[in-house]
């Protein structure tokens, strides 16, 4: 039996009234890749922020090498061993590479000989000069697994790295971490998407609700079963777990609009360019949308999604070349809480963000609230919206409640064509469920949808045609070349090499 | 858990209690800092109600008069900061209003009251307006925060006040700072016979009724408290012209503490001097705060702290309280309706 | 223009942007970390009564700066109470701090010397010439020879400079003024930073007011800050936050200033009220000229809020 490097057991958290972990166990052996399964929230994250340190929680004990601790901070984490790579980087963006890197370190002569030591070792290279704000997702990936080995930590965790990589990337990162394993560490990988896991993992732990509900050797148990476990039940969005079976298009019910109206694009941009300062974030960008088609556009982050977004929903006008848009369009911005909602203002307000310059909404220079609290209240029931009125706060409503009211809101604005940018953005599977489903529903009624998304398997499971967008341009897939492996390919054309 | 506890009711009765205590804490601070001073706080508290409520007379002359600039200056601070713009500058503003209605109401004695009022007070709108723009521009175009440049332009109209004074506006006799009297056209009618106070008492609460109905029931007013609240949300809906919004806000912002400055010199002063105002474009801020950035809350609000103003004096008499204590006061409510504010957001995110 | 009256000028110039500097080189600390600190102004008047006080009670013009530097704690330590203890907004404390440390001062001033204006006769900073340098043709009498509160100035720009970019603190500092998420995940305890940088900020404008009434007016008066506060906020943001070229800055605002001696020499007269006005003009000239190639601390004046 190989040394445990550490082990959590019977954690519980809180925030406020919600429960993130309710007894989760985990234990950590030498020489293993664990991975942490569970569906979006099911307490993985803070899982982890109490493993490195980040978070105290409110029950449970926690041995890291062998002796009961009390992790307060990052720092006493780093003192026993434990270094976490962040899920969303933790680096300053006007600071250097080596800045970076040299962090919280305090007084620390020679760094940057160790650090180029230990680029050499483990091949992870980058210009250490650099701002971080100069470099892409890549770079900045690889700067935050060096800062964790740096600390020369006996347990590596990393939470969601592969979020943000191409396929090709991923593959090299675990790679890697199965060499920080055999190199007599612990390394914990915590991920939503089964697949991914599986290929790297040797021990899985799997988690729903804040419990810890099966652990052991990947390789023992099939799918379904971890499926099951995920999520309570057989029935899942496909996409959402990111199951090897995913199934094209073909899944989704076939729009009803004449031929005519097929071919004709409601959406077209000709030589579509953004400009910011002096860099292009867009250039040369071609796109056509036709009623009852969904085109998913996919790539890594940082690659011209948001400019394309923002022009697409005519919510920005490009520096060269034309968009055609038409009337009636939807944004579901990828930013729910800063951009989609306004956190102080009730549903009926956030409802009226959308509505207040429609006439029927208004009397001259006045507005209707009663007919907006209506709307607001057919949004409420139509879509689900768990809030007691539609005098509440949105602030008060979980992420998935809100991300109903912004769909609810928006698909009622979409009666020609509607943007999606990254819809499921951190909900949990049901909501995930949902947005898929209204998605799937807006499209067989005959309205046009671009999907843009960093997430391959929500694109490839809904779209009918595919883009990539990489380096501010735009690329078609060809209908044969619809694979994991050709797409990953073209996404890599782009930045975060 | 969703909180079933909430809705606008709610959030008004919210917004109350947080002024009601933010007063009582006020008033509990300032004992404390009196009797550190080796001062009476209930002597002081006694000659300051006696000195603003003790008589009708006080209370219509003097309290009510002395909350005239306060509350429209605090109703041009609450609009502003409801669109999330940091007009600090309402003194400068209020200065600028001041210049113009003297010198309209210098230079056009022959029109006759009807036309010749609201010329005056039109000035005083255009001239607010103008102070505002600097900064208006520099935040939009430039990018510059508007906290320190407003405030910057508070010094600039001072200056240029007490200029028009020594100079180009100064009385024929050339003896004081300051200039002749305004026309007798140009004068704001009283209304209440006997006393001083003047129409612009009236102007205020129409206004501060007034800006309560847009804020809360038109298109422009719902778009300024959106943009006020998310300016990303408000950009991103595709529905709102921020940009437009934002200057419409300011310029207005400034327009309606130029009339501040304005009213005060066609209804109680008729001349402009230096110094004519005490800090009336600061108080605002303390008024706009305490009344939650609601306009009716404003009419309180200014009435309480002009109040103030009007005991400082018999503050000063009778308790031997220095004047300047009353910017102390000011600190304080803010300070307090600060704290309690995020005393109370901190309880509802943990509840 | 002769020669001595050129240095008579430089002289002045140096004279008004001492304050400024001090003021300004404790508000880059401070806004490095991410605080902007609009109750500068409040520290500053403090710290000119508390100097006064401070030199009158005990006789000694070097008592009086520290007395006035602690007054000038004291004030940022009220604001930083709400602003990083609580969590308030930075921009409506700083204009509260201000408004109760201008009222504060004139209560107190008034109570202790009647409400009319004394002229209060203060033991002052005298000038320390520093032997050599200030033989130095045209400029050395301007700069070298001036109170204690100029050489500190003069040392504090580099020290800072190197504190801020040579030193693993100084650079814990700037990563909480970047991106206190990202600080706070590397270990670096942000709260205490930026409590310790606002605190330095209130000393050093402490300094700058003390400096004011004990080298400059050798009296006090009430409001005699004059906006002092907000012009050095300005001169942090033309020198780009870094500490040897706000120095530069706060001597060319003080250049500003000293202008109507220059003017006057000139045999120009203008309106005194256009004098006092200028450098409040010019701060908003060179604000509209510069800002756009300056990049502040990306964090600053956003409130954090930690675990």
């Amino acid at each position: 039996m190989k040394p445990v490097l550490a082990r959590l057991q019977g954690i519980e958290r809180r925030f406020g009234s919600v429960v993130a972990l309710d007894g989760a166990d985990l234990e950590i052996f030498e020489g293993e890749v664990h991975g942490v399964l569970g569906a979006n929230g099911a307490g993985k994250s803070t899982l982890l922020a109490v493993l490195g340190g980040m978070l105290a929680p409110d029950a449970g004990t926690m041995q890291v090498g062998g002796e009961s601790v009390a992790l307060r901070s990052p720092r006493e984490a780093w003192a026993h061993g434990v270094a976490l790579v962040h899920q969303h980087f933790t680096l300053v963006p006007r600071l250097s590479a080596l800045e970076n890197l040299a962090l919280g370190r305090g007084r620390c002569t020679g760094l940057r000989g160790e650090a180029e030591r230990l680029m050499e070792r483990t091949r992870l290279r980058v210009p250490l000069d650099a701002r971080i704000e100069e470099l892409g997702v890549g770079d900045r990936q690889r700067i935050e697994i060096l800062k964790a080995l740096l600390r020369d930590p006996r347990v590596l965790v990393l939470d969601e790295p592969t979020a943000v990589l191409t396929p090709e990337e991923t593959e090299g990162l675990f790679q890697l971490l199965r060499e920080v394993a055999a190199d007599g560490r612990g390394v914990v990988l915590v991920a939503h998407k089964l697949d991914e896991v599986l290929r790297v993992a040797d021990r899985v732990t799997v988690l729903r609700g804040g419990q810890t509900v099966l652990t052991g050797t990947a390789g023992a148990h099939d799918i379904d079963e971890l499926v099951r476990a995920m999520v309570g039940s057989d029935v899942a969005d496909a996409m959402a777990l990111g199951l090897p079976d995913v199934t094209t298009a073909a899944s989704v019910p076939g729009a009803t609009v004449s031929d005519q109206e097929a071919t004709e694009p409601i959406v077209r941009l000709v030589g579509v360019g953004v400009k910011d300062g002096s860099v292009d974030r867009l250039s040369g960008v071609d796109l056509a949308v036709r009623r009852g088609e969904i085109v998913g556009i996919a790539g890594v982050e940082g690659n011209g999604q948001r400019e394309l977004a923002l022009v697409l929903s005519g919510r920005q006008k490009p520096s060269e070349g034309v968009a055609d848009l038409p009337g009636g369009i939807g944004f579901i911005p990828q930013d729910r809480s800063i951009e989609g909602l306004v956190a102080d203002f009730d549903l009926t307000e956030n409802v009226a963000l959308a509505l207040h310059r429609d006439a029927r909404f208004s009397r001259g220079p006045w507005l209707r609230w009663d007919a907006l609290g209506e709307a607001a209240g057919e949004i409420r029931s139509r879509f689900d919206v768990a809030a007691p009125s539609v005098s509440t706060r949105v602030q008060a409503l979980s992420g998935g409640n809100q991300q109903r009211v912004i769909v609810g809101r928006e698909i009622g604005m979409a009666s020609d064509f509607l943007v999606a940018e990254n819809p499921t953005r951190g909900l949990d599977v049901a909501a995930a469920a949902f947005v898929h489903q209204e998605l799937a529903r807006l499209v067989a009624e005959g309205v046009g949808i671009a999907l843009v998304s960093t997430d391959l398997d929500e694109i490839l499971g809904l779209s009918d045609r595919v883009c990539v967008l990489a380096g501010g341009q735009l690329v078609s897939v060809p209908e044969g070349e619809r694979t994991r492996v050709r797409i990953g390919a073209l996404m890599l054309g782009g930045s975060g090499a | 858990m969703v909180q079933v506890r909430d809705g606008p009711r709610v959030r008004a009765r919210e917004s109350i209690l947080i002024a009601i205590g933010a007063v009582v804490v006020t008033a509990l601070a300032g004992a404390a800092l009196l009797l550190a001073g080796g001062y009476d706080p209930l002597a002081a508290a006694g000659a300051m109600l006696r000195g603003a409520f003790g008589s009708w007379g006080a209370f219509t002359s003097i309290t009510l008069v002395r909350s005239v600039p306060l509350i429209l200056a605090g109703l041009a601070v609450a609009l502003a900061f409801q669109a999330g713009v940091w007009n600090i500058g309402a003194e400068g503003q209020l200065y600028a209003g001041a210049i113009a209605a003297v010198w309209v109401g210098l230079v056009g004695g022959a029109l006759p009251g009807v036309v010749l009022v609201p010329l005056v007070l039109l000035a005083a709108l255009g001239a607010g307006c103008l102070w505002a723009v600097v900064p208006t521009v520099m935040r939009v175009r430039l990018g510059v925060g508007e906290v320190i440049t407003t405030i910057l332009m508070n010094f600039v109209g001072i200056y240029l006040a007490a200029y028009m004074v020594h100079g180009p506006l100064q009385e024929a006799r050339g003896v004081f700072p300051q200039t002749d009297a305004i026309a007798e056209a140009a004068r704001l009618p009283k209304l209440l016979p006997g006393s001083r106070l003047h129409l612009g008492f009236a102007i205020a609460v129409v206004l501060a009724v007034t800006l309560a109905m847009v804020l809360s029931r038109s298109r422009v007013g719902f778009q300024i408290r959106a943009v006020g609240a998310s300016e990303a949300a408000a950009r991103v809906s595709g529905q709102i012209d921020t940009r437009r919004v934002l200057v419409g806000t300011f310029l207005l912002s400034g327009a309606i503490a130029g009339l501040a400055g304005g009213v005060e010199v066609s209804g109680l002063t008729y001349a402009l001097y230096e110094n004519l105002s005490p800090g009336w474009g600061y108080t605002a801020i303390a008024v706009a705060l305490l009344a939650g950035l609601n306009p009716l809350g404003v009419l309180v609000t200014g009435v309480l702290f002009g109040a103030l103003q009007a005991g400082a004096g018999a503050m000063q008499r009778d308790a031997g309280i220095p004047a300047a204590w009353v910017g102390v006061v000011e600190a304080l409510v803010i300070l307090a309706v600060l704290g309690l504010d995020r005393v109370r957001r901190l309880r509802g995110e943990g509840a | 223009m002769s020669a001595a009256e050129f240095t008579l000028f430089l002289e002045a110039a140096v004279r008004l942007g001492i304050p400024l500097a001090l003021a300004a080189l404790g508000e880059t600390i401070s806004e490095r970390s991410g605080v902007i600190n609009i109750g500068l102004e409040g520290s500053i008047i403090a710290g000119a009564l508390g100097g006064a006080l401070g030199a009158l009670a005990f006789q000694s013009a070097g008592m009086g700066v520290m007395t006035g530097a602690m007054a000038g704690c004291a004030v940022a330590l009220v604001f930083a109470a709400f602003v990083i203890g609580l969590g308030a907004d930075q921009i409506i404390t700083g204009t509260a701090v201000t408004l109760g440390g201008l009222g504060m001062t004139g209560a107190i001033y008034q109570a202790r010397f009647g409400a009319t204006g004394t002229e209060l006769s203060l033991p002052t900073l005298q000038a320390l010439p520093i032997p050599v340098l200030d033989r130095i043709p045209l400029v050395g009498s301007a700069l070298f020879a001036q109170a204690p509160t100029a050489y500190l100035a003069y040392a504090l720009a580099p020290a800072l400079w190197y504190f801020l970019f040579r030193t693993p603190w100084g650079l814990e500092l700037r990563a909480v003024g970047e991106a206190p998420d990202a600080a706070k995940a590397a270990g670096v305890k942000v709260r205490w930073i930026r409590f310790f940088a606002t605190l330095t900020g209130g000393i050093l404008a402490g300094v700058a007011g003390a400096h004011l009434t004990l080298a400059h007016a050798g009296t006090f008066a009430e409001g005699m800050s004059a906006g002092k506060g907000f012009i050095a906020i300005a001169v942090v943001v033309l020198g780009r936050w870094n500490p040897i070229l706000v120095l530069f800055a706060a001597l060319f605002f003080g250049a500003a200033s000293a202008l109507q001696f220059f003017l006057q020499a000139l045999g120009l007269d203008l309106p005194y009220q256009l004098f006092l006005a200028l450098p409040y003009v010019l701060t908003l000239a060179a604000l509209s000229g510069w800002v756009g190639r300056a990049r502040a601390p990306a964090a600053l004046a956003l409130p954090w809020e930690s675990e």
